[in-house]
């Protein structure tokens, strides 16, 4: 799957493999050794992936490419995630942990086991802090199943979500309805990163990145609950530096995509990311004001994790590109900002924002 | 009494958590150089890198700052176990540290966030004999 879609991202960006020159990802088991061998790839130059757990290192992953680009160690690099959890993994499963070293001792004791449990822990607070509701959870699941109505190639295409139907649903952690936590699937998805010049001459129009950040803030990386900002989804440090770098602010983004591993770290990125106050998020959210087409901000208008398919939130990310280049099934009018933002609640964070050419 | 199976999980102490696992109180790693306090315990001192550490009993009590309630078994060993609450609670003498634990025996409709809550510890074996007093918490006695 990994190799599938390097060769058609490549194909897609009228690149041959030979071109190719670097691999970055993020969490993967598909090693760029073999990788560059199986697809017979040219010389390799530069090969990375970001520290840290999960979907947070999706636009990281980026940021490594495009930083190797810009310091002139690869001159085209693909950035990928491939995810066979049928394979290596039971979905939804934690193994049994007999005795427990490291953070580990201070939570699986207790049963605190899953992510699903853990941004559940955030979530509540958070929920507690502001104000929350549920019904502003509910509303980031029933936008990205919305989305994904549009999406021929999404998991729930076809398959709509009621309100009802997600107040109904068993909880998995509280507060998390079933509907709450993304479904796992095998995926991949790849983009091509490359030099201006080179982009130039390619088959689409290029798609600029025009700022990308990840990171956390002091002490933010204190396991077992102990961040000096908990609860946070890591991004209010990610955000201010990536508006710094790009000179811009929230308030000039179209459209965004937002990962979720589950609808509470979405809600705290977007404060974090500085759409709106915590306080205001039942608000914001509320009115369709994240949905397409007559949004404000229309999110994850691919579907998302929730609703696309979850490729660790790589999706997002391709999405993001798509809106730039006007081939979303949501097309947002004369995108000139696409943001996507990956992996609230676990650190580190990050985003990246492209642009129009 | 015990929220989760009797030979669920046990911490496995080494040298900076054997008093946080064994010593039966809320015993939080402080810094014998410069004094700051960090959970969980580390190797070094987060503000100065001191690796000399003592480990003073707090009062054992809390607030509780967050919970969840697991009701998926995510190992078929919890299967028989759920729902059960997962409890965060931040110590009243250091409320920048937080802490992980059950509240065994308190029915879940009972767990509130702000609650004052105080330490008891849950006398476990494990295997090779060691024996862990896990903290775990209870709504204070007033």
């Amino acid at each position: 799957m990994a190799c599938t879609a390097i060769r058609r991202a490549v194909a897609d960006a009228g690149l041959e493999l030979s071109d190719v020159d670097g691999f970055t990802s993020y969490m993967d088991r598909n090693e760029p050794v073999r990788m560059s061998a199986a697809l017979g790839v040219g010389a390799l130059n530069f090969t990375a992936q970001t520290f840290g757990g999960g979907g947070n290192g999706a636009a990281a992953a980026v940021t490594l490419a495009d930083a190797a680009i810009s310091a002139g160690y690869a001159e085209t690099i693909v950035v990928f995630r491939a995810l066979a959890q049928g394979q290596f993994h039971r979905y939804g499963q934690a193994g049994r942990p007999r005795r427990t070293r490291g953070a580990g001792a201070f939570t699986a004791p207790y049963g605190m086991l899953s992510a699903a449990q853990i941004c559940a822990m955030q979530t509540m607070r958070f929920m507690h802090d502001h104000g929350v509701t549920q019904d502003s959870l509910a509303e980031i699941v029933l936008t990205c199943f919305e989305h994904a109505q549009r999406n021929p190639r999404a998991i729930r295409y076809g398959t709509p979500l009621t309100r009802e139907e997600y107040h109904a649903s068993r909880w998995i952690a509280e507060p998390f309805h079933l509907y709450d936590c993304c479904p796992e699937n095998d995926g991949a998805a790849a983009i091509v990163v490359t030099t201006k010049e080179r982009a130039r001459d390619c088959a689409k129009a290029p798609v600029p990145i025009v700022a990308a950040a990840h990171g956390l803030a002091h002490r933010d990386g204190v396991a077992a609950f102990g961040e000096a900002n908990f609860p946070t989804a890591h991004h209010r440090h990610v955000g201010a530096k990536l508006w710094e770098r790009a000179g811009c602010g929230p308030q000039d983004i179209q459209v965004a995509q937002f990962y979720e591993n589950f609808t509470g770290p979405v809600l705290m990125a977007i404060a974090e990311m500085g759409f709106c106050e915590p306080g205001e998020l039942n608000d914001f959210v509320a009115d369709g004001n994240i949905r397409w087409p007559d949004g404000g901000l229309p999110i994850n208008t691919a579907g998302g994790n929730l609703g696309e398919g979850y490729i660790h939130g790589f999706g997002n990310v391709v999405e993001a590109v798509r809106q730039v280049r006007g081939e979303s099934t949501c097309q947002v009018a004369d995108v000139e900002l696409s943001l996507s933002v990956s992996g609230p609640g676990y650190a580190p964070g990050s985003a990246v924002l492209f642009g129009r050419g | 009494m015990s929220v989760l199976p009797e030979d669920w999980a046990l911490p496995a102490p080494n040298a900076i958590t054997t008093a946080w696992f064994t010593s039966g109180t809320i015993a939080v790693q402080t810094c014998e150089a410069c004094g700051a306090r960090q959970h969980p315990p580390e190797e070094l001192c987060h503000r100065c890198g001191s690796m000399a550490f003592t480990y003073p009993a707090l009062s054992g009590r809390g607030t509780l700052h967050s919970y969840t309630v697991a009701h998926y078994a995510v190992n078929r060993a919890l299967a028989e176990h759920v729902p059960y609450a997962v409890v965060l609670v931040s110590l009243d003498d250091a409320p920048e540290l937080r802490v992980v634990g059950n509240m065994p025996g308190v029915p879940i409709e009972d767990i509130r966030i702000g609650m004052a809550v105080e330490a008891i510890w849950e006398e476990r074996h494990a295997d090779d004999g060691a024996v862990i007093l896990l903290p775990q918490w209870q709504p204070a006695s007033g």
